[in-house]
């Protein structure tokens, strides 16, 4: 590489295209040659309309027939992933748009013949983007060694990292399998029963951690058949605590002889809170109906006292922030409490 | 919303054609694209778009009072006041947590109690992009660049849907001119917008995405479970991540722009290519570096102190810069890492000149023996590029501890866990790219570009589609700089 090829870069967009760049020689950093003379002058006048960028140029109407003749190929190819994208998306005016839409597409795809074929050659490409394993532990294989999973959606996402720190070096292997915008009561992206299959089988996990319930609220089918259950009853809490059971039995099936199941502290939206209460009574009951072996820790308590929401609690006699500024999530010092309390519960199984 | 989403692909087509249809009736189009824009940002958080809106009257009543007073004395406090406004919407969402954290932390651990009660505010969607821009209209209408516009032609110009998220920062003397006049629907770079949302689609989803979940993510996470191997692909994974995801975005933000009929400034230009620190600032998301330049280190005097104050203003200038991408001490470190380094090549040069001239001085030999070792190109390259590779480990460490951790790792012997075929080759290919001669390239590019429409709007559907699969299914994670 030469200085000479650099500066020939200078007229190229980056990745295809842009204008030239717009910067003089110095910049903020190069300081010298694009400083101002006397009256500062210089660099603001080498601002204007930037130039388009080099190549053919084409009419709006072609910009038009790309964008639509894209938007046509992927209803007959794809349509279906409009509807399925609906039903992954949160209750709103976002969704109800993407849902509006998606009939039509999903129904239009339903009637030809080409999804099926496209989805079994994207299928493929599926894997390539799959989350690594990410061993944490040093031990492995030792007479006391104890691979942890610990699983959930998005709330867990600072709590497996705490865990896989503290634990990192020691016998304890933690396995981290987060699944964000997942739900126990939605299953349009992620079935939990069939993951949590999944996980038993590739893990082997010897305790599991789960952290879930940032995504709740949908309805389930009612226990006894008979149709869907709106969130959030008796009926439906019964529902999400069978739906509970059946992954701590799932996890002890494959090999599991401890459960952990954490309780989501008050969200800040009052919305959320009739949500998050009905989760947490039908998580307590299912625990308890699981009997030995799952554990339910309450983060209630400790986060939201009286259920009612915080952004800050004490921590070592120090008032500290422990909520993300979206009111739902714990940030890194508040799943370093959450962290304390799930390895206290580890400790007591293990003895020690 | 994001636009590699299912959301964005309804509102983009129906806004676009739209758009142009209305584009030759102004007074009903820059309503439209108000409104169309402001469904946009409003698709994060509906209460965000009174903020947006209250810097944008703010902004405009400043630009019009500074435009109408003669006296010079009024017209520093107007902007004083409005630029004041500005940064202080920005402090309170950007730093009041981390003001009340570590600085109240502080006072409450030495017995002076709390200042202020500690809160979480959520930090509403671009808002560091929308200030600066919003900054540089009033500056700019004081210094006499730039008459202030019509409130509906700023309204849209701080708006835009394209540049509203995440940049890049346009200049309002480079848009509001674009609004003058309808955009011609006979010259639409319409095969360089397309091969602009392409590349940007695959840096994101396909490689900035992957990398981040097979190797940076787990790494920076916990680094201790890692040894030196792995620990080296994390911090060039991470460099190459962290271009793919800026870039890409912005290629996207410039490719729907240019569809729609309007220019964008370009804000990367193979930044990895760089032999020199200034040189990798020319190159690495230029529109924030020039408004750096024009509203920070010129106004602290530039280089036109002397050496010493040349010095402290980039200094000041990289750690405000640093301190811009966050309120945490990793993003200070970071900047403050890009000034020294600055500093040392400003002063080398400094040290080169004077050898030259005075080649019996004291030093001028030591200075030709170092001046032969960075002769070659390339070991300006390898020194340039590996300090900013790993200068990126103190900007995505978690903490600082983290980032110690993480360099501890580095020479810790152990098995190369995460070294893939695909890993490996996705590092490879975002960095060897960039160092390719440029030539051959741009003309690949421009060939892409010249295909007709039809055979573009193929490309599009097959890469969205490819795109589509190989997002996992808790979908495409958020872009880096949304956070900034």
């Amino acid at each position: 590489m030469t200085d000479e090829t650099a500066t020939d870069q200078d007229t190229r967009g980056d990745g295809a295209g842009g204008p030239a760049a717009a910067v003089p020689a110095g910049g903020v950093a190069g300081g010298g040659p694009a400083d101002p003379g006397p009256d500062g002058s210089v660099p603001h006048d080498t601002f204007a309309v930037p130039d388009p960028p080099a190549g053919r140029l084409g009419r709006a109407r072609d910009a038009l027939l790309v964008v639509w003749l894209a938007v046509v190929l992927l209803v007959v190819f794809q349509g279906g992933a409009v509807r399925e994208g609906a039903e992954e998306l949160a209750p709103g005016v976002g969704r109800d748009i993407v849902e509006a839409v998606g009939g039509p597409t999903g129904w239009v795809a339903d009637r030809l013949p080409f999804s099926d074929p496209a989805d079994d050659v994207f299928a493929r490409l599926e894997t390539a983007g799959g989350p690594a394993a990410a061993p944490s532990g040093g031990g492995g294989g030792g007479a006391a060694a104890l691979t942890l999973l610990v699983t959930g959606d998005s709330l867990e996402m600072p709590l497996d990292t705490e865990l896989a720190r503290r634990y990192a070096g020691s016998e304890v292997t933690v396995e981290r399998d987060a699944h964000v915008g997942t739900g126990i009561s939605k299953s349009g992206l992620v079935d939990w029963s069939q993951l949590s299959r999944r996980q038993a089988r590739r893990f082997e996990p010897g305790a599991v951690v789960v952290f879930i319930g940032a995504n709740e609220g949908f309805p389930l089918p009612a226990p006894g058949g008979g149709g869907q259950v709106p969130c959030c009853g008796a009926e439906w809490q019964a529902a999400y605590a069978a739906r509970v059971g059946e992954l701590i039995e799932t996890y002890r099936r494959g090999g599991a002889e401890h459960v952990y199941w954490l309780t989501v502290p008050a969200p800040r939206d009052g919305a959320r809170q009739e949500i998050t209460d009905a989760v947490n009574a039908a998580v307590l009951a299912a625990v308890e109906a699981a009997g030995d072996g799952a554990e339910a820790i309450d983060l209630v308590e400790p986060f939201t006292p009286g259920g009612d929401y915080r952004d800050a609690i004490e921590v070592d006699g120090r008032e500290r922030i422990v909520r993300e500024s979206d009111g739902i999530h714990l940030n890194a010092d508040g799943a370093a409490v959450a962290a304390d309390l799930v390895e206290q519960a580890i400790a007591a199984d293990r003895g020690e | 919303m994001v636009f590699p989403s299912i959301e964005f692909a309804i509102f983009f087509p129906i806004v676009l054609a739209l758009s142009w249809a209305l584009m030759p009736w102004p007074r009903f189009w820059k309503p439209f694209i108000l409104v169309a824009s402001y469904g946009f940002y409003a698709a994060a958080s509906p209460r965000y778009c009174l903020l947006l809106a209250a810097i944008t009257i703010a902004n405009q009543l400043g630009a019009v009072g500074v435009h109408r007073t003669a006296s010079e004395r009024a017209r520093r406090w107007i902007v004083g006041v409005t630029v004041a406004f500005d940064l202080a919407v920005l402090g309170v969402f950007k730093y009041y947590g981390f003001f009340t954290d570590e600085i109240g932390g502080f006072l409450d651990t030495i017995g002076l109690g709390m200042p202020l009660p500690l809160l979480t505010l959520a930090l509403p969607i671009g808002l560091s992009f929308i200030t600066f821009q919003a900054i540089s209209y009033t500056v700019d209408v004081k210094r006499g660049l730039l008459a202030p516009a019509r409130t509906l032609d700023f309204a849209v110009y701080l708006s835009f849907f394209p540049h509203v998220v995440a940049g890049p920062i346009v200049r309002a003397r480079e848009f509001l001119p674009q609004l003058a006049k309808p955009r011609d629907p006979r010259t639409v770079a319409v095969g360089a917008g397309v091969v602009l949302i392409v590349l940007g689609l695959i840096k994101k989803v396909v490689l900035a995405d992957v990398l981040a979940r097979q190797v940076v993510d787990p790494v920076f996470g916990v680094p201790l479970a890692y040894a030196g191997p792995d620990v080296w692909l994390a911090a060039y994974a991470y460099a190459a991540q962290i271009y793919c995801d800026f870039s890409g975005y912005t290629d996207i933000a410039i490719g729907v722009a240019l569809l729609a009929g309007f220019i964008f400034p370009q804000n990367f230009n193979s930044p990895y290519r760089a032999t020199s620190f200034g040189d990798f600032w020319r190159r690495w998301h230029i529109t924030l570096s020039r408004f750096l330049r024009d509203f920070l280190y010129i106004p602290l005097g530039g280089n036109r102190g002397g050496r010493w104050r040349t010095a402290r203003n980039l200094m000041i200038t990289m750690v405000l810069g640093g301190l811009w991408h966050g309120a945490a001490w990793g993003f200070v470190l970071w900047g403050t890492v890009h000034g020294l380094a600055l500093v040392v090549e400003h002063q080398w040069r400094f040290w080169r000149a004077r050898a030259a001239a005075e080649p019996d001085s004291p030093g001028a030999a030591a200075v030709r023996a170092v001046g032969r070792v960075f002769a070659p190109a390339w070991v300006r390259w390898a020194v340039v590029f590996n300090v900013v590779t790993f200068a990126w480990v103190l900007f995505r460490a978690e903490s600082l501890t983290l980032a110690g951790d993480f360099f501890g790792q580095l020479f810790v012997a152990g098995p190369a866990t995460l070294w893939t075929p695909l890993t490996v080759a996705a590092v490879v290919v975002v960095i060897g790219f960039q160092l390719l001669p440029p030539n051959p390239l741009e003309r690949l590019r421009l060939r892409f570009a010249s295909l007709p429409a039809p055979a573009l709007g193929v490309v599009l559907a097959v890469v969205v589609a490819i795109v589509g699969a190989t997002v996992p299914g808790d979908g495409v994670p958020p872009f880096i700089y949304f956070q900034f």
